[in-house]
Parts: structure tokens; C-alpha cells; sequence
């Protein structure tokens, strides 16, 4: 059963339809930087009637986790004039699968730069750094070119709006590491440090960037906060999922007849999101597996999406998680082995190679998976895999590890007969100890 | 001393190759040193600004030798081996010399199965190089690049750290290479959201030269 209510009719509000909304202009026009003005100069907003309100909207993190925002605004610790404090906002979107948070940037920045403003605001913070991937260089120049233009306004910088509160807002450009968008090491990026990840605790909150308390929320997070303090938090509470609410980017892609970046509420029927707003599967072919949420979610066969529905609670009965909300649909020609071996490459290449589980596992996961895709496999080369992913995960600094294992771990378990039909035919059959056998 | 050390198992990377950038180009004009200055400005140590540094000095020299990285460290007030590690850290920051425009073609997840693989090979073919190598007249570097996060777009590539070309076809990269020999860059593409389509009738940005669509990616021949 969908939760998402009437989602024919849903009315977009991170993207609404109008034209140049990138423009400051356009933006001021349909009521842009009005929730900041409230915020920064009426007495009906506090530091922490603003957290509160966030945390009445129940909004969730959108960068993987799913962490309650308004919570960890709250983390951070009592205002202290002599020490600074900094926000993050993570446009390091490199999860394979995720292509939400650009369209964001390019079609509605302001509301970006607002969202960073009205939390820093909460948190008391004078200077919000936008950490946005090496790759996306051609909208660090839109971004960069907004941002002056809402500085020349007074909408950044020194005494917002004629109020008390200044806060600067820097745009750092990363320059390629799937890493940075893991928060510890976006911290080390920031510090112009190699971006390996830090152990916690201390948290963020507690020690983060140059050591000072720090948050670190997502873009699409952040462009939510103005929409809550625009239309309170009990309005954005009831949209979509009663758990996991608000509206979503869903990022649908593969083998799809219109993929693309789609504003709905959470709680979406999965099976309502591939045949009717993707426009069902490319050339009438029938569908055999869905990642839901970016590469490290776990995938889910066709059998297993009926009634599931994009949110927290049901992705988890489902053995699935909600991630990035990046879909990826393959139809019944996917090569699963094929697939799984890319994705090892992925993580492979992008391990930080800090941790030796990660750097030495992530190796040997692409080194058997392709053994396997090439035809040279045994079958307990599987069980080799599920033992390695079990000395993976949760053996390192940070989830990168885990984020590795899961697609090897769920990908054979959920598809293993394609697996095993590329293995050599082994003597000891599987799952036997060969001591005793 | 050891003969390990002086025989490494491992090719260890030359301490101190000949410079590359000659003396005399080595520097910063005033105009560059101001804005690494800015930059430093804009953080609480002048660490931060490393990345933008290097960035700019890859603009002005095109790739980043050590001597490179020694100017910027410099310029930036941090130890070498601090720069050298930021740089060797990245995969935006070359550390040898490329072609003149390095086309990053993605093969990652949905670029895989929308046909990623069939566009690298036919680039390969092509150009006549593997992934990696850069063309004997030094104009085009091909290389296989990780998720560029433009999954909706599947398959596309990028040109040197910039512009996107999204939905490739073999026509679209044949137009591209014959374009990108004549020193022609493509124009920012702007990619229409389909609920625009229906609701607005196309792209909202009125200040772009260029539009495409998510498309479904042609069926793909080759996954790896």
C-alpha cells in the first residue's frame, strides 16, 4: 500500500515549477530567502525553536544514513564566543546510482544557500562551508555565481538582513574521492589533508573540522529546512511515510524507458515508481533486480518489491535500505556477475587505504569476482566471498568497508544459482570444510 | 645498505625527476597569487586552500610535477609533503602529462548497463589507444572514470574535469572528437527533468545554449 498519499497530484516544492527558479530574481520572486527573513529578524524564531521545529518535521538525512536532522543539530554543544563553530553541507554526491543532489544545485541553489544560512542560524554558525565534487566544475561556477549575487543582496555575509547574525558561506571543490562524501574525511578535505576518515568518537559535534564543533548535513537535508520553517513542521510531517517524511529526489536510472530526477513524497510503491513515472521497463522487457538506494544498498529481486515502498521501515522488512533514494532498475538480460564485478572495481578504486580490511578486502572481493565473471571460479570461491565480507565489515574506520561487502554479500546470496552457473564444477561441493571432506 | 632498499620489489616513484616545467614558467603571476591569497583568507589555516591551489596550477601548467607541487606549497605556506600528498590523493589532479583533452568515459553501475563499455571500446577503436594512454599527436586522452553522477544520462563522458556529454552514441562521439579537434568545446548541457517535460513543457533555464533529456540508454553490447 502506497504512503504517499495522492502522489498523482503531488505539487513539487524543492524543485517547484518555474522558470530561471536558479535566479536570484525568480527565486526572491516565489518567496525566496522570506523563511531566512523570518527567521533572522522577527522575534518569532530562536536558535532553538528552529532545531525544534526540524526536529517536529521528522525530517531524515538524504545523504544515506537517514540520521533524524533535527537530533543532530541538537548535538552540538553550548555557545562559546571563543570558540568557532562550522557547518557542512555534503555535495560530495558520488555514490554510484545518486545523480539527486546536482539537479538541486544547478535548478535550485538559492534554496541551497538559504538552508545553510537558516542552520547555521540554529546552531549558532559563522561560517557554512558547500564541500561540492571536483567533478561537478561546471556548476561550482553556476554556484560561485549565485553566491555573489545573494552576498551583493545581504543575504550572506555580515549582518544578514540588517539583524545580528552574519555567516559566510564558502564553496570548497573537491577534486575526485568517493571518500570526501563520507563526513569524517569531507572534514580532512576541508583541512587540505589527504580525505582518510577519522574514528569516532570524538563526533563531529564535538570535535570536527580544525577541531572545532561541527555539523555536517546533506544538500538536499538542507534545502529542506527552509520549506519546514516556511510551512512548519507538522505540514512537512505529513507528507509521504508516517517514519521517514518529506519529499524525496528519487533518482531513477538504468534500464528504464524515462529515467531521471523525480520530486515525490517518501513512502512511493517501488512498483509504482518503475511503471508508472519511469514509464515501465525499456522495450517491454521484464524486470529482474532493483538497487534502491546507490551501489551499496543491498539489491532486491523482482519477487521481492511487492508493495515495498520507498521508506526506512519497509526498504528494511524487505532486506533493503533507502540510502541515497538512487534507484537503478535492470531488466532480465542483466549479467549480475558482470554487475557485481564492475561494482567491486568501483570500491576497489576508491578505497582510501587506510584500513588494511578495506584496502587488502576490497582488492581480493574484485580479484574473485572477476575470477568468477571469467569463467575460472570454484564454487567455494562464493563461500571465500561471504567469509571475506564478514572480515570486512565493521573491521574499519568507516563504512566504506561495509558499504563494499553488502552488494557481494546480498548480490550472491539473492542470485547465487547465476553465480554458481559460472563457477567450474567444483569436486568438494559447497559449503564443505575441505579438511574433513 | 640493505639489498631490498637498493633493489625495491616495487617500482617506488623517482624522488627527484628532472623538472619538467622550465624555470623561467615556474611562478604565479600576481593576479594568481592574489587569489590563492583569497583563498587562504576564506579558511581558518592555509591548509584549506591547498585544493584550490592545485587546482589553479593545474589550469596554468595542465598537469602537476613535483616542481609543480613545490611552487604551490610555497605559494601556500605548507610543507611539500603535505601538497604531494593532497595531490597523489585525488583523481581530478594529473600527476603525469595528458593529452589535450582527457575524455573520462564512465563504466560505473548505470553507465554499465546502459552501454558505458560499448562507448569506451568504440572511443578506443577509435582513437586507436587503451584505456589510460593518451593519442601520439597528444590531443586525446581516454580513460575509464568512476560514477560522474550522472546516472539518468547513462552513458556519458567528461572532458578534461568539465563539461558533461550525456546520452552518448557512437554519431555523438564521432561529432565530438571532430569538434574537439578544431579546439571546439561543447556547451554547458543543461538536462531537463522529465516532471519539466510534462509540466512545463522543457527545460526551466531560459540562460542555456544547449538542453538534452534523460533518455533510456541503448541496449548494451558489451558490460566489460
Amino acid at each position: 500500500m502506497s504512503k504517499a498519499g495522492d502522489w498523482r497530484n503531488y505539487k513539487r516544492v524543492l524543485l517547484p515549477p518555474v522558470k530561471d527558479l536558479h535566479r536570484l530574481d525568480a527565486y526572491e520572486a516565489n518567496e525566496g530567502y522570506a523563511a531566512l527573513r523570518e527567521v533572522v529578524t522577527t522575534d518569532k524564531w530562536t536558535p532553538t525553536s528552529v532545531t525544534d521545529e526540524v526536529k517536529k518535521s521528522g525530517l531524515k538525512g538524504r545523504g544515506g544514513a537517514g540520521f533524524p536532522t533535527g537530533l543532530k543539530w541538537s548535538f552540538m554543544p553550548p555557545v562559546d564566543p571563543e570558540i568557532p563553530r562550522y557547518l557542512c553541507c555534503n555535495g560530495d554526491e558520488s555514490e554510484p546510482g545518486t545523480f539527486k543532489d546536482r539537479q538541486l544545485l544547478e535548478y535550485n541553489p538559492h534554496l541551497v544557500f538559504e538552508g545553510m544560512l537558516i542552520a547555521s542560524y540554529a546552531m549558532s554558525i559563522k561560517t557554512a562551508y558547500l564541500y561540492i565534487r571536483g567533478e561537478f566544475a561546471d556548476w561550482i561556477t553556476h554556484m560561485e555565481a549565485e553566491l555573489e549575487k545573494a552576498y551583493q543582496k545581504g543575504y550572506v555575509g555580515k549582518n544578514i538582513m540588517g539583524s545580528d547574525f552574519s555567516c559566510d558561506i564558502v564553496i570548497h571543490k573537491g577534486a575526485g574521492a568517493y571518500i570526501c562524501g563520507e563526513e569524517s574525511s569531507l572534514m580532512n578535505s576541508l583541512e587540505g589533508k589527504r580525505a582518510y576518515p577519522r574514528i569516532k568518537p570524538p563526533f563531529p559535534a564535538q570535535k570536527g573540522v580544525w577541531g572545532y564543533p561541527t555539523t555536517i548535513n546533506n544538500v538536499e537535508t538542507l534545502a529542506c529546512a527552509p520549506l519546514i520553517i516556511r510551512n512548519g513542521g507538522e505540514w512537512y510531517a505529513g507528507i509521504g511515510a508516517p517514519n521517514h517524511a518529506g519529499p524525496v529526489l528519487y533518482g531513477i536510472s538504468g534500464h528504464v524507458n524515462r529515467p531521471g530526477v523525480y520530486e515525490y513524497p517518501t513512502g512511493m510503491l517501488i512498483t509504482d515508481l518503475v511503471n508508472e513515472v519511469a514509464g515501465g521497463m525499456r522495450g517491454g522487457k521484464k524486470l529482474k533486480a532493483l538497487v534502491p538506494g546507490g551501489s551499496s544498498t543491498p539489491v532486491l529481486r523482482a519477487d521481492m518489491i511487492d508493495g515495498v515502498t520507498m521508506d526506512a521501515d519497509s526498504l528494511r522488512e524487505a532486506g533493503s535500505m533507502m540510502g541515497t533514494s538512487g534507484m537503478l532498475i535492470m531488466d532480465e538480460d542483466t549479467d549480475m556477475v558482470s554487475f557485481l564485478r564492475r561494482i567491486t572495481h568501483f570500491y576497489h578504486h576508491e578505497s582510501c587505504g587506510q584500513c588494511t580490511p578495506c584496502r587488502e578486502g576490497t582488492g581480493w572481493l574484485e580479484n574473485i569476482v572477476t575470477r568468477i565473471d571469467e569463467g575460472e571460479g570454484n564454487l567455494r570461491d562464493l563461500d571465500l566471498l561471504i567469509d571475506l565480507c564478514s572480515q570486512m565489515e565493521g573491521r574499519t574506520v568507516c563504512a566504506l568497508a561495509d558499504a563494499a561487502a553488502w552488494p557481494v554479500r546480498y548480490t550472491i546470496d539473492r542470485f547465487r544459482d547465476e553465480f554458481e552457473a559460472k563457477c567450474k564444477p567444483s569436486l568438494v561441493a559447497s559449503g564443505v570444510d575441505m579438511a574433513t571432506a | 645498505m640493505a639489498d631490498f632498499i637498493k633493489h625495491p620489489i616495487v617500482d617506488l616513484p623517482d624522488r627527484k625527476p628532472d623538472p619538467v616545467v622550465p624555470a623561467d614558467q615556474l611562478h604565479f603571476s600576481d593576479e594568481e597569487k592574489k587569489e590563492i591569497q583569497t583563498w587562504i583568507s576564506r579558511y581558518p589555516t592555509a591548509d584549506g586552500a591547498v585544493m584550490r591551489a592545485l587546482w589553479l596550477a593545474q589550469e596554468k601548467f595542465s598537469f602537476l610535477p613535483p616542481e609543480v607541487i613545490q611552487l604551490v606549497a610555497d605559494e601556500v605556506g605548507i610543507p611539500y609533503s603535505n601538497a604531494y600528498g593532497v595531490a597523489t590523493f585525488y583523481t581530478q589532479y594529473f600527476k603525469e602529462k595528458k593529452g589535450k583533452y582527457v575524455l573520462d568515459v564512465c563504466t560505473c553501475f548505470s553507465c554499465q548497463l546502459c552501454g558505458g563499455f560499448d562507448m569506451l571500446h568504440y572511443l578506443e577503436e577509435k582513437l586507436d589507444v587503451h584505456k589510460g594512454e593518451t593519442t601520439q599527436d597528444g590531443v586525446f586522452t581516454v580513460q575509464e572514470a568512476e560514477c560522474l553522477g550522472a546516472c539518468g544520462s547513462a552513458p556519458m563522458l567528461q572532458i578534461t574535469n568539465g563539461t558533461y556529454v550525456h546520452n552518448l552514441t557512437r554519431e555523438k562521439i564521432d561529432a565530438l572528437v571532430d569538434a574537439l579537434r578544431e579546439d571546439k568545446m561543447p556547451a554547458f548541457t543543461s538536462v531537463t527533468l522529465p516532471q519539466d517535460e510534462d509540466e512545463m513543457g522543457g527545460n526551466r533555464r531560459t540562460d542555456v545554449s544547449s538542453t538534452e533529456t534523460y533518455q533510456a540508454g541503448p541496449v548494451s553490447e558489451t558490460i566489460r
